[in-house]
Order: structure tokens, then C-alpha cells, then sequence
């Protein structure tokens, strides 16, 4: 299957314009929209779990953090920024395995109490383990890194850099997703029992989702750190795995753009609800609870409620004829 | 006589000028609050941005600052450092020549190096020690340092209540955990055992183990250093568990909104205090009046901070004569203001080279959900 040509023409227009727009952009418009793209990453991952393979996994904040911690962590003590990420993405895959156990046995919201010990975990870890995360102090001054000795520390550069992984990790997303790994695992969400009767590894196909989530998390991690220049425990708490959970909900989830479009929902409509003072963390959360109860599916599957509905309407307006 | 042309080009330039001279004047300032309006600092943050809206009220009803209005526009962090990071960018694009908050001790920490960058003057509620300690010429306290408090506190513990033994609560997150490493110090050159040591996490509901840990040390006293809301919760189960001994803490643990949120179990809590809105002073019980009125509450030592910072301010302007950040910073460091010559900063107060500052505090007791001031304690440099 290849893409068709207007959706082709659309990507590369909408690279094109996230190319050219920040030139015009000040310093929070950046600092915004690379933000943007890391937690379009991060979703990325968290849609391959949730949306495509069916887990309700709790700790994608988490793993996010074990990516920022081990690239700051590793650039504190001397090490490239390009080696620390493939370290920490490493590093995230391996706990996204050991967390894929539990997935084995427990489902649904069983399994989303696990995840959500496991973030809790890590959480005290951060804070508490001081020696070697700097516990609540945080580490500081993280520095932006170098490509090919030229230094990245402006914003604009790191936009650029933060761009080009995005495109990246979205390209390999959709490689993976059509290979017959998607499939296995869209099977393994749509009917386990069969996808294990026609030949589908359960087993592997579940520890593999949660890892490749895991590892996408960890490299949007490894570029949080940098970009906001410091890291403390609380960004990678339970309420950001909850924050990353209504990303892919919102945007669609089990849709490849779902993600792209619920970031920027859960990063930019609270910006733009700030005209409402203190109620606005209120209307968000009421606007998310109208959405779910009338597009279950999402925003990008607005087209095919509608079209359902009318399908629906139709079947009513032509039942009496026949009766 | 013919004019010249070289006349006639400075009569253009006499004019431009008053024209650009008239336009500055006309022109406000622009100040942003970037503070904790919602999320666990939402107590301090809206005190504090309450203090600062009241002052900028007063300052722009008697003619704004060198005869220009201020515009205030406020941001919330959400309490979280990467927030307020970003709010402080935004702030800065905005072109403001002055940011109050954040108050939170981290999200300070983080969001400085952006106004330190920009040359832009940045006060603070924030205690902790090492704030001051990064060497950032543009961040200014509004109330002690952590490392300034401390002190007065052991003292009080050791020569006031002749304490030989101590359990300390504190609350896991950089402000408790530096009041935490500072108070065990200064205890500890005293002479004054550590039976306990407690951390609490930050949103922590359930006291009762906390409480239980600090009965079983058995120590003559317990000294508290938690945020509002948790410093509340605390002193309710240490009442609901019958704890007897004196309980003492620092600044917040006795503050209104402590008092408020934790009602009676408040009573009989002492310690020091860097501000109140109780103090015996004329000039910040007028303060607490007009605050109470204008937002139905009490003013704690956020609103006092907030409304410091903004007088504060409007005074280093007005000798500095400009609003250009590194006039400003230069016109506050190694200064004092006094109280006299500048009503709204309600005491006298020195800055140092650092951006610390210097004044009188209190100590206090709560009594029947007031807070009372048994002692004035002079400033640690006399200058």
C-alpha cells in the first residue's frame, strides 16, 4: 500500500509550513511548537500501545521520564548528547519488556493499575534518589547539544533538529504500522483469541508494542531535557501519563494523525482558554467530557460519525416506506 | 531673518524629541506576574499575586510610576517549573520591563535564567537558600532567605524553649527540603538532638502516620516546614492525635491562611516569622485593612510580599529614573529603603549585593485563630 497523492501533497506541505513558520515565530511561539513536537512523539508511542495494540498502559509519562533523566544524566557526566539518546531509548525499550510482563497477565483496567504503580515508582525514584537525579532540586543547566560542531543552543536550530526526529520517528511509525507487524498488532487489539488461532505470537506482539512505545517515549525524554533545560520529577508524573492518554483519545486513537492533532489540543487549548481565568482548566475539562460523549472516536473520526449518523437517519426516514 | 536650513532641521529635532519624549510618557509600563494560579501553589501564588494587583491599584490611582500607568498581565504557571519557564518567554517577548513570581522556590529557579537573560528585573517570593546563591544579578527576594531564618528559629528553640530534643516535618520539595538541611544545621550547633526526621510529600492528604512517627520520637518539640495546605493538614492530626508539646515552625506554618484552612488545631503553634500582617507597625496594619477589604481575606506574608515587591519596585524606578532592567537591578543592589521615605514597602529594608534583603521580623504564637507577636526581632546587620 502506498500513500495516495493528495496525502502526499498535504504532508509535505504541512513540513513545509513548519518549516517557514517559525522563522516568524518569537521565543514562546518556538519554545511552544517544539514542545509540540516532542509530545507528538511521545504520543506517537503511546497511540502504537493504546490506539493500535489495544493496552491501557498509565505510565507513558514515566518512561518519558527515564529517557530525559538518562540523557541528562549522561550529558552531566561528560557524555554526547547522540550517544545519551540512544542510550536512553534503549534504556526505555528494556523497561518498556519488563513492564510488558504484567501486560501478559492483566487486562484492561487491571493492567492500567499496574502501569500506574510503575509510574508511581518511578516517581518516588526521581524524587528520592537524590545521589543520582538531584531529587527535587532537579538537574540543572542542561545544555543544548552540538551537530557536526555546530551548536544548537539558539532556539531556532533545536526547532529545526527537534523537526527533522519528529519526521523521523513519524516515517518509522508508519513503516512499522504497515508492515505485518501492524496488523498482528491491530489483530491482538481487535480479537486476541482469534489473532492467536490464525498464528499471531501474543506474547511477542505484546512485550513489542509496550516497548516501542516505551522507546518513543524515551526519546521524546531525551529532547524534553534539553529544551527546557531542566528536569525535576513532576512533569513525569501520573497526571502527565493522564495528559498523554487523552492526546491519543482526543486526537483519535488507533488514527496515525490522532496523535498530531490531540498534542496540540492538550498543549495549546489551554493557551488559548486563558481568557477565562481561573475557569479554564474547567472548561477544558468539560469540553474533553462533551467531546467523548459526542465523538467517541476522537476528533479526526468526526467524518465518519457524521457520516454514520446520516447513514442512521436515512434507515429511519425509509423504514416507513417499506413498512 | 531667513530661517536656515540648519535651523529649521533643529527646530524638527526639538520637535521630534518632544514628540518622543511626550510619547514615553504616555506610554505604561508593562510588568507581568507569572505566578502560581492554579495547582499546589495556588495559596501562595494568588496571595502573592493579590499583594502586587492591590499596590499597582494604589500606584496607578496616585499617578503610576514617573508619571506613567503600569499595565499588569498575569500567567499562571500551574505551579510547574517548566510552566512558569515558559511563561516567563512569553512574558519577556511581551516586552515587560519587570516580572514578579514565580513564588515556588523551583519554578524561581527555573524560570530566572530567562529574566537574567533578557536583563530583566525578577522578584520573588521563594525562600530557599540556594536562589540567591546562583549568582543571577537580576533576582530579587521579597522576603528571607531560608539561611537568614533559620537561625532565629534554632535560637528560639534553644533559648526560649530550652529544647533539647527536636522531630522535624518537612516537605519534600526544594523549599522544605532546603529549610530542612538549613534548620538541622543551626540545630545541630546547638546542641539540639534531631529525634526524628520526617519527610512529607507535596499534595500529602493523610497525616496520620507523619504525626504518628513524630509522637514516637518523643521529642520536647516539633518544628514544621511544609507548604499551606499540608502545614494545615498536619496541625489538624497532630490535635486529632492529642499531641501535646510545642509545636514550632517558620513564616508559613503560622500564616492566615494556615490559620483559616486549619482552624482551631492552629492554636497554641509559634515560631518566627520573616512577615505578618499582624505586626504592631502602623503603616502594615493599614495594609492588612485595605487587602481584607479589596479580597474578603487576610493577607498572609504572600499578599505583604506581593505588595513589597511592587513598591519596591516603583521606588528603584523612580531613583534609578528608568526602566531599563540593569538600571533597576543597579538601583536596588547594596540599598535601603525606609519606610518614611517610601510607604510601601511597609518596613525598612536593605538589599544586599546578592538580592537578599534585610529587616525586622517577628516572633509569634497563634492564639484563639489569631496570630499574636510576642517579640520584634531587629535585622541581622545594622547598617
Amino acid at each position: 500500500m502506498t500513500l495516495s497523492k493528495r496525502h502526499l501533497a498535504l504532508l509535505a506541505l504541512a513540513i513545509i509550513a513548519l518549516t517557514v513558520l517559525p522563522t516568524m515565530l518569537k521565543t514562546y511561539g518556538l519554545y511552544l511548537l517544539t514542545l509540540w513536537l516532542v509530545y507528538i512523539i511521545a504520543a506517537f508511542g503511546l497511540n502504537l500501545t493504546v490506539g493500535y495494540a489495544g493496552l491501557k498502559s498509565l505510565c507513558h509519562a514515566g518512561f518519558m521520564g527515564i529517557g530525559a533523566y538518562t540523557v541528562a544524566i549522561l550529558m552531566k557526566a561528560g557524555v554526547s548528547f547522540w550517544l545519551a539518546t540512544p542510550v536512553a531509548i534503549v534504556l526505555c525499550f528494556a523497561f518498556g519488556l519488563l513492564i510488558g510482563f504484567p501486560a501478559l497477565r492483566v487486562q484492561l483496567h487491571y493492567l492500567g493499575f499496574a502501569t500506574l504503580g510503575f509510574n508511581l515508582l518511578l516517581m518516588l525514584f526521581f524524587r528520592n534518589e537524590e545521589w543520582l537525579t538531584g531529587g527535587t532540586f532537579g538537574i540543572q543547566n542542561i545544555k543544548r547539544p552540538e551537530l557536526f560542531g555546530y551548536s544548537l543552543m539558539g532556539n531556532l536550530p533545536f526547532y529545526y533538529v527537534v523537526l527533522a526526529l519528529t519526521v523521523i520517528a513519524g516515517a518509522a511509525l508508519a513503516y512499522l504500522l504497515r508492515s505485518p507487524w501492524g496488523r498482528a498488532f491491530a489483530a491482538l487489539r481487535d480479537n486476541p483469541i482469534r489473532a492467536e488461532s490464525t498464528g499471531v505470537n501474543i506474547t511477542a506482539y505484546t512485550l513489542m508494542s509496550f516497548a516501542i512505545g516505551a522507546a518513543y517515549a524515551g526519546l521524546a525524554g531525551a529532547l524534553f531535557a534539553p529544551l527546557v533545560n531542566f528536569i525535576e520529577p513532576a512533569p513525569f508524573g501520573i497526571g502527565n501519563s493522564l495528559l498523554f492518554l487523552l492526546m491519543v483519545v482526543v486526537g483519535g486513537s488507533g488514527r496515525f494523525y490522532g496523535p498530531v492533532l490531540g498534542s496540540a489540543i492538550a498543549l495549546l487549548l489551554p493557551e488559548y482558554l486563558r481568557f477565562a481565568k481561573d475557569w479554564y482548566l474547567a472548561v477544558f475539562g468539560f469540553a474533553v467530557v462533551v467531546m467523548m460523549i459526542w465523538l467517541p472516536g476522537g476528533l479526526l473520526s468526526i467524518k465518519e460519525t457524521w457520516q454514520l449518523h446520516r447513514a442512521k437517519r436515512d434507515v429511519k426516514s425509509a423504514r416507513p416506506e417499506a413498512a | 531673518m531667513k530661517p536656515t536650513a540648519t535651523k529649521l532641521f533643529a527646530a524638527a529635532l526639538a520637535c521630534a524629541g518632544a514628540l518622543a519624549a511626550n510619547a514615553s510618557l504616555a506610554q505604561a509600563i508593562k510588568v507581568a506576574q507569572v505566578l502560581e494560579l492554579s495547582g499546589g501553589g495556588t495559596t501562595a501564588g494568588t496571595m502573592y499575586r493579590n499583594g502586587v494587583k492591590l499596590a499597582m491599584n494604589e500606584i496607578n490611582a496616585a499617578g503610576g510610576i514617573m508619571g506613567r500607568k503600569v499595565e499588569v498581565s498575569e500567567m499562571d504557571t500551574q505551579s510547574q517549573p517548566a510552566v512558569a519557564k515558559a511563561m516567563t518567554i512569553k512574558a519577556i517577548d511581551d516586552g515587560v520591563s519587570a516580572i514578579f513570581g514565580p513564588v515556588f522556590s523551583g519554578s524561581i529557579l527555573v524560570s530566572m535564567t530567562e529574566s537574567q537573560k533578557a536583563s530583566i528585573p525578577n522578584f520573588t517570593g521563594g525562600e530557599a537558600a540556594n536562589l540567591t546563591a546562583q549568582g543571577n544579578p537580576f533576582l530579587f527576594r521579597s522576603s528571607f532567605n531560608q539561611a537568614m531564618g533559620m537561625p532565629k528559629v534554632a535560637n528560639y528553640l534553644a533559648n526560649d524553649l530550652k529544647v533539647k530534643s527536636v522531630a522535624v516535618v518537612f516537605i519534600n520539595n526544594d523549599f522544605g527540603k532546603g529549610g530542612r538541611d538549613a534548620i538541622i544545621k543551626e540545630l545541630g550547633a546547638r546542641n539540639i538532638k534531631v529525634a526524628a526526621d520526617i519527610s512529607a510529600d507535596p499534595g500529602q492528604v493523610d497525616f496520620s502516620s507523619t504525626v504518628l512517627r513524630a509522637k514516637q520520637a518523643n521529642a520536647d518539640a516539633v518544628f514544621a516546614y511544609l507548604n499551606e495546605e499540608e502545614s494545615a493538614r498536619l496541625l489538624r492530626e497532630l490535635r486529632k492525635q492529642g499531641y501535646d508539646k510545642p509545636i514550632v515552625g517558620e513564616t508559613t506554618i503560622m500564616g492566615a491562611k494556615v490559620i483559616e484552612l486549619a482552624g482551631s488545631a492552629a492554636n497554641g503553634v509559634r515560631g518566627h516569622v520573616g512577615l505578618t500582617a499582624e505586626a504592631p507597625t502602623a503603616s502594615i496594619q493599614a495594609f492588612a485593612q485595605k487587602f481584607e477589604k479589596e479580597f474578603k481575606t487576610k493577607s498572609d506574608h504572600n499578599g505583604i510580599k506581593g505588595y513589597f515587591s511592587a513598591y519596591v519596585y516603583k521606588a528603584a524606578v523612580e531613583k534609578a529614573k528608568s526602566t531599563d532592567g540593569k538600571a533597576v537591578a543597579a538601583a536596588l543592589k547594596n540599598s535601603c529603603f525606609s519606610a518614611k521615605q517610601f510607604p510601601g514597602v511597609l518596613m525598612d529594608v536593605c538589599f544586599d549585593d546578592k538580592g537578599d534583603i534585610d529587616r525586622e521580623s517577628f516572633l509569634v504564637e497563634v492564639k484563639e485563630g489569631k496570630q499574636i507577636v510576642t517579640a520584634t526581632l531587629p535585622p541581622l546587620t545594622k547598617r
